[in-house]
């Protein structure tokens, strides 16, 4: 259970006055301030159970009661955390960054607003990827979501976060078009074309005049999103594609080489994820399957768990979306390029519309079953993702994963790895699956990972999300001209929010008011 | 892998069913996180199939977490919504609909 911890400088007659205040705009059913509350408020993965602690949460139900609790919170300078559906696992989930802030809690807020000519939808932030699939599902409308691994969580939480899916629509921060936001003052504003009261093209043109505010709010302090829109993928008429597995560790390089400039040319408009073989052992079966030899699997035990489900070193799979006839002329192209590179074995799919679709990522449907990867090493199972930017580029991204998988031999960790295409840009995925039942091995993962930000560091590659663990040392290796990016960030923080009361803390950006806590 | 269940499997879902669909099924459903890790453990990993859970069980695992299940918290879903979801599945088992 967790005992009660404040803010700095907080005291307790000061938070029961706020929570009264809470009590008042929200009713006493919707403020949580029990030992029983602040426990389910923990962040399920922490690495550190003793950091993030939440004194109580609140939900809110309507934009007004969270300018309602906003104003409040500046009364009594009361930290808020706003969360959407706190899903994201392995980034901190529901906790906050600054201990005793107060967790404000939007799930319950689930509008969903479409327009079905545009394939454009307004999504407060409880939506969650099973509530608007059970919405076009319903609605029989003709598009596809966009699903990362872990659909268990927020839409607009995901985008807001820079979460992937594996789609065209798959980089979910590109699609946002205009958000709402209750700013630290409680002001309300709609960015974008939203700016302008009547304009019908709100969700049709993402900058609206002058400066575009939209990502201001991604990965943010700024204010409380309330209402996102967003763009939708046209469900296609058909979806082409192949499941490609590579022998060889040496074979990321060649892989890489012959995917980037398809990509780029756009002859492939999803981003593809190359993985190794522990994508699958991991969600499928448990490290005990395998081998009760401690440190880094060993090569005879990776021969094995390839053998068993028939993969490569390496796998990766493509897919066309759009219709029949390009995706044809573009899957010739695909096919001797992928054939080229040398493959082990190369599995074609294809699917026409009016044919059984697969329920899978490639076809946006959501999911829960790839974080049974948390089970690999058994006990209460957790995760932590490294994931720095690197260039798209084959020998720089061999070395970088020779780099990362020395390290994982050399600390014990058995490696899960991802190279996932942008347009022009691979983000290399690390997972860090553990035991919290493991006292030994839990003791490694923080050294581990600052081992990894620094060897990322010296390259010029920095993280692209991260826990909140990690949020200041990640923050500082933004470092050109003396952090000058935080500064700014600062700057706009103090100015829209001088009592520092959303999310102090979140991404590495501290108030004035909270300054003293940074790096804590 | 089958699709997943959502409401619109579930027209006529009511009370504890339909709170079940909408907030637990992701994870609980057949193919979801829950009911294969689940399946590692017993017989039955399906939740909605099984005959010997009560409601005080269900709430208090999905409170305070339990295993690889992170807790769930009230502002998500309430008590008064938590214990219809348990008063549901300690009925089971439940066959149909899926």
């Amino acid at each position: 259970m967790a005992e009660l911890r404040l803010p700095p400088d907080f005291t307790l007659q000061k938070l029961v006055q706020a929570q009264r205040a809470f009590e008042s705009v929200l009713g006493a059913n919707k403020v949580f301030f029990e030992e029983l509350d602040r426990t389910s408020y923990l962040d399920k993965f922490a690495v550190n159970d003793e950091a993030h602690h939440p004194s109580g949460a609140i939900a809110c139900e309507s934009v007004e009661e969270v300018q309602a609790v906003v104003r409040i919170a500046n009364q009594y300078r009361l930290p808020l955390f706003p969360i959407a559906r706190g899903k994201n696992l392995g980034y901190g989930g529901t906790a906050p960054v600054l201990e005793g802030s107060v967790v404000l809690d939007l799930s319950r807020m689930k509008k969903i607003e479409f327009d079905e000519e545009l394939g454009t939808v307004i999504l407060e932030p409880g939506v969650g990827f099973y509530d608007l699939y059970d919405y076009v599902q319903r609605n029989n409308l003709p598009y596809w979501l966009s699903t990362p691994g872990n659909s268990w969580g927020s839409v607009m939480g995901n985008a807001l976060d820079r979460g992937v899916g594996y789609t065209p629509y798959g980089e979910h921060t590109k699609n946002i078009c205009g958000l709402e936001v209750v700013l630290p003052d409680g002001d309300l504003v709609r960015t974008g074309m939203g700016a302008f009261s009547n304009a019908p093209t709100w969700q049709a043109y993402p900058f609206g005049f002058g400066p575009g505010w939209d990502q201001m709010f991604v990965q943010s302090n700024f204010g409380v999103v309330t209402k996102m829109g967003m763009w939708m993928m046209p469900e296609p008429e058909s979806l082409m594609g192949m499941d490609v597995e590579f022998d060889r560790p040496e074979d990321l390089k060649v892989m890489v080489d012959t995917i980037a400039p398809l990509r780029r040319e756009r002859v492939l408009t999803q981003s593809p994820s190359i993985g190794n073989w522990m994508r699958a052992a991991a969600v499928l079966t448990r490290r005990t399957d395998w081998t009760d030899e401690p440190g880094a699997l060993s090569d005879d035990v990776i021969d094995a768990i390839r053998k068993q489900f028939n993969i490569g070193w390496w796998g990766v799979s493509l897919r066309l979306y759009g219709r029949e006839e390009v995706n044809k002329a573009a899957y010739k192209i695909l096919e001797e390029a992928m054939g080229n590179a040398g493959p082990m074995a190369i599995k074609p799919t294809s699917w026409v519309k009016g044919q059984p679709l697969e329920y899978t990522g490639w076809t946006g449907t959501p999911m829960t079953f790839p974080m049974q990867n948390v089970n690999w090493y058994g006990g209460r199972g957790g995760h932590i993702g490294f994931s720095p930017i690197i260039e798209q580029d084959g020998d720089k991204a061999l070395a970088q994963f020779q780099r990362t998988y020395a390290r994982y031999q050399e600390w014990g960790v058995d490696y899960q790895g991802s190279f996932a295409f942008g347009e022009r840009h691979l983000t290399n995925v690390n997972a860090m699956v553990f035991n919290k039942d493991d006292p030994d091995m839990m003791a490694k993962i923080d050294p581990f990972f600052r081992t990894l930000v620094a060897d990322a560091k010296e390259q010029g590659y920095g993280e692209y999300r991260t826990h909140l663990d990690y949020m200041d040392l990640v923050a500082d290796t933004y470092d050109f001209n003396n952090n000058a990016l935080r500064r700014l960030n600062e700057k706009v923080k103090n100015a829209l929010d001088p009592n520092g009361i959303i999310a102090p803390g979140k991404s590495g950006i501290w108030p004035r008011a909270f300054a003293g806590e940074r790096g804590q | 892998m089958p699709q997943p269940i959502t409401m619109v499997k579930r027209p006529d879902a009511t009370g504890g069913e339909a709170l079940y669909v909408e907030y637990c099924i992701m994870c609980h459903g057949p193919n979801g996180m829950g009911s294969g890790l689940l399946a590692r453990r017993m017989d039955e990993g399906n939740l909605e199939l099984r005959d010997n859970l009560t409601a005080e069980y269900v709430v208090t695992a999905a409170r305070l977490g339990i295993g690889n299940m992170p807790s769930i918290p009230r502002g998500e879903v309430s008590d008064e919504d938590l214990q219809a979801i348990g008063e549901y599945l300690a009925a089971g088992p439940h066959g149909g609909g899926q």
